[in-house]
């Protein structure tokens, strides 16, 4: 079983990346979970065509977790994958990252975490222990960074790096960084700056991902780009997406920038 | 025996900030305590109470409530859990209700005041107490007198008597302490206005504001006393008479601060503490060492001062005796400190 992490900037395009990647694996044959780890709960929505399936911490909320089965909290969607929301408390209140916390928990008592590959849809950024927990005690092994040639994106990042390199120190760490997604922003030397920043953190590339109106257009029909435009160029960029990523072995430590070497690193490619 | 506040030398200012707003808001008898936690910061810091009080033959429990958070409460918030408890305590109909804060709620920003300051019906008063954001008991303690004070109105008058602050409710001879100041006060013909907070109700508490003077029981408190100073206009003493001489200077410190001649009471307490002499002649010539016992940073100059007055010797080679936990209050306290001595000599 292979487990991989998604982190970036809010807004980069994380759950889209992850959804259009799970649906290129599924489309191989394979045996997919998808959880989506963000408050906001919007990561295999276009999996499930759609449908706002119950958050795990709903459930909790609800029941509280003594009573729930995994058939309550995993829906399969777009070939069979299996997908959940963590969820999280209302905004504003509570805390969302021992809701995370609570939520591997509580799929790890279920059972519910199998299948040839789990791909974790993580939010924005690594904010606190909880929203770290995919790359924790063994569930992620690669982590891939999704980010755009913008500064702050890339600056996102870079603070994702460190987290990384923080949490490999422990002696039972088995989390590594993967390689870098491009998502792009239509910015100017973007593949280049990407690649750069990639190589500079002891990394690479493993995507470019070009801006497409087709991506909007699948979304609108609440499809992934793979099941809606399978003949389009973007699936094409998917699928060979998943295929790095099943096939990569590239995995490293990665070595985080300083925040004024990112800033001339940046400046090299205006 | 332990005149310096210092977070290095007492137990009374480490520990956790919950035990120290408890020793406030569990003596306020017609009030109601809810500690905003998981259970064991409510049970634990009870326990720590209820023992102390149990080792000093008292038998006290006081109604406290848990919110009793578990995870669920931690990621959705715990200001539910809150809620509903103050309401299970409203039905008992306390005259105010305290709600006690605790780590956990501070770390996931439980809006605790927002929670008090709904409409209750009566007072519900939160007291900050997160032990992680710095503090120890004293801190709890202290900062739970600020907050009780809510419930004390602006005076128009302040011709009330003399406020006790901060009576230490778990010491041994709490009573006996408080006791001595009031003989003392009677001298000048004085009066006790409230004891802020032992066993007054909230009515009785809304009468601090009339005090004229306000005695803290320890040096520790100046800070409350300077809040209520800002607060009410109320001049205060810094604490309880300590030493011979302190005893006398105390006199002459509430005298000038209520205004009245002091020089006749000091010369009646100055023929008491004389006649201790007479009263304790038969350890005269003895010789004693004290023994701090390991655990504290012992002051000696009030146990010599008294050593001196009845003719003891402090001498490494003499009878060991232990410096007591705190300073012994008053003539009185230290009549019951010599008659300890006594039992230590004579043994």
């Amino acid at each position: 079983m292979k487990q991989i992490a998604l982190y970036g900037k809010g807004g980069i395009g994380k759950s889209t990346t992850s959804a259009n990647l799970s649906a290129a694996l599924a489309d191989r044959g394979l045996d997919i979970m998808q959880i989506g780890c963000d408050p906001k709960h919007d990561s295999t929505r276009m999996l499930m065509h759609g449908t706002w399936i119950p958050t795990v911490l709903d459930l909790v909320r609800e029941k509280g977790d003594e009573s729930i089965s995994a058939e309550q909290v995993v829906f399969e969607g777009y070939r069979g994958i299996r997908c959940v929301e963590a969820g999280g408390p209302e905004p504003g209140v509570g805390c969302a990252g021992r809701g995370i916390i609570a939520t591997f928990q509580l799929l790890e008592r279920l059972d519910a975490l199998r299948g040839d590959v789990i791909v974790y849809d993580v939010l924005g950024d690594v904010v606190c222990g909880g929203f770290a927990m995919p790359m924790r005690e063994g569930y992620a092994q690669e982590i891939y960074l999704v980010t755009s040639g913008e500064l702050m994106s890339l600056y996102a990042a870079n603070n994702i790096c460190k987290a990384i390199a923080r949490l490999s120190r422990r002696v039972r760490s088995k989390c590594a960084l993967g390689g870098v997604i491009c998502n792009s922003a239509n910015i100017a030397e973007e593949q280049a700056l990407v690649e750069e920043f990639a190589r500079r953190i002891n990394s690479r590339m493993i995507a470019y991902v070009p801006r497409d109106r087709i991506v909007q257009v699948a979304e609108i029909n609440r499809q992934t780009v793979i099941e809606y435009a399978p003949d389009s160029a973007q699936a094409g960029v998917y699928r060979a997406l998943a295929a790095g990523v099943l096939e990569n072995t590239g995995l490293t430590i990665p070595t985080p920038l300083e925040m004024d070497e990112l800033e001339s690193l940046a400046l090299e490619f205006v | 025996m332990n005149l310096n506040p210092s977070h290095l030398n007492l137990s009374r200012y480490e520990g956790c900030t919950i035990t120290g707003a408890l020793a406030v808001s569990a003596f306020i008898p017609d009030a109601l305590t809810v500690v905003h936690g998981p259970a064991g910061c409510a049970h634990h810091n009870l326990s720590l109470l209820h023992a102390t009080l149990l080792q000093h033959d008292r038998l006290f429990l006081p109604p406290v409530f848990s919110t009793g958070l578990g995870e669920r409460d931690i990621i959705f918030g715990g200001e539910d859990a809150l809620e509903r408890t103050i309401e299970r305590a409203l039905e008992r109909e306390p005259r105010a209700v305290c709600v006690i804060s605790t780590c956990i709620t501070e770390t996931i920003g439980d809006d605790t005041d927002a929670v008090c300051s709904r409409d209750w019906g009566v007072p519900v008063i939160h007291l900050h107490s997160s032990g992680f954001l710095g503090g120890s008991f004293n801190e709890g303690f202290v900062n739970a007198l600020k907050r009780v004070a809510g419930l004390v109105p602006p005076a128009k008058t302040q011709d009330g008597g003399i406020n006790i602050v901060g009576e230490k409710n778990l010491e041994f001879e709490v009573e006996e302490n408080f006791e001595e100041v009031a003989r003392l006060l009677g001298m000048l013909d004085l009066d006790v206005n409230v004891r802020f907070v032992r066993n007054e109700t909230v009515d009785d508490i809304s009468l601090f504001s009339e005090g004229c003077l306000n005695i803290l029981r320890e040096p520790a408190l100046e800070p409350i006393g300077r809040h209520f100073f800002e607060a009410f206009g109320q001049p205060y003493l810094s604490g309880f008479p300590v030493g011979l001489q302190g005893t006398r200077e105390f006199l002459r410190a509430v005298g000038e601060a209520c205004g009245s001649a002091a020089d006749e009471a000091i010369a009646a307490e100055e023929s008491l503490q004389d006649e201790l002499a007479a009263e304790f002649a038969d350890l005269e010539g003895e010789a004693i060492s004290l023994s701090p016992f390991g655990f504290q940073c012992p002051e000696f100059s009030l146990l010599s001062e008294v050593a001196e007055a009845v003719g003891l010797r402090i001498d490494p080679e003499g009878t060991e005796i232990p410096v007591p936990f705190g300073a012994p209050v008053g003539t009185t306290g230290i009549r019951r400190m010599l008659h300890q001595w006594r039992r230590f000599l004579h043994a």
